[in-house]
């Protein structure tokens, strides 16, 4: 992955939170994140950063227009990490709402990973 | 104290430094002024959007070009 800092000159930024949990849906949330980054969607960040309080991921969430949080379950760790820090989340996906079942491997398939990406795609398209 | 003035060279960076150096100078605080434009140096912060600012290792501000009142209100703290 590319490492970028982005430029507030350039506008509309996004922030995009993932739960990376330990299930096949938590590392698909981590995937997606990082497959909407390479789109231009957003920016990828710590969610682990929110939950430590690490000035630099919450200054920078502070700094975005829009913030998406993406649950691998509906146990929603991510949404609520950022719900704690008193942020507002404003698109939240849950991948095994999307109509995959959650297991406990963690190797990802390259087809739950495409139609995870397109249904995310749909739902933050539309909203 | 260190203030580090975070980004990689656009103009709202540039305006970063000067405003904090113009409030560094009335108030006559005392401070190391680094502009870093190394971007592993600024994302070791976690810092995702520039402009930025450090001071002493805590992360001030993102994404906007900060105030006099506020730069004061952190060197004056």
């Amino acid at each position: 992955m590319t490492e970028k800092a982005k430029c507030d000159c350039c506008g509309g930024n996004i922030a995009i939170f993932p739960c990376v949990g330990g299930s096949n849906v938590g590392q698909l949330s981590n995937k997606i994140a990082i497959e909407l980054e390479k789109e231009g969607f957003g920016n990828l960040m710590c969610t682990a950063g929110i939950g430590a309080r690490a000035s630099g991921i919450i200054k920078s969430a502070e700094a975005s227009d829009r913030i998406i949080a993406i649950d691998g379950c509906p146990v929603n760790c991510a949404s609520k990490t950022l719900e704690l820090a008193g942020f507002k989340v404003d698109s939240h996906i849950i991948i095994s709402e999307l109509g995959i079942k959650k297991t406990k491997d963690k190797d990802l398939k390259e087809n739950e990973i495409s139609e995870a990406l397109e249904k995310t795609l749909e739902v933050l398209k539309s909203e | 104290m260190k203030i580090e003035i975070l980004g990689t060279g656009c103009s709202k960076c540039n305006k970063t430094k000067e405003v904090v150096e113009k409030v560094l100078k009335n108030t006559g605080v005392t401070a190391e002024v680094v502009k870093v434009e190394d971007i592993e140096t600024i994302l070791k912060y976690g810092v995702m959007i520039t402009p930025a600012v450090v001071i002493d290792g805590d992360v001030k501000i993102v994404g906007k070009v900060p105030n006099e009142k506020e730069i004061q209100k952190w060197i004056t703290k």
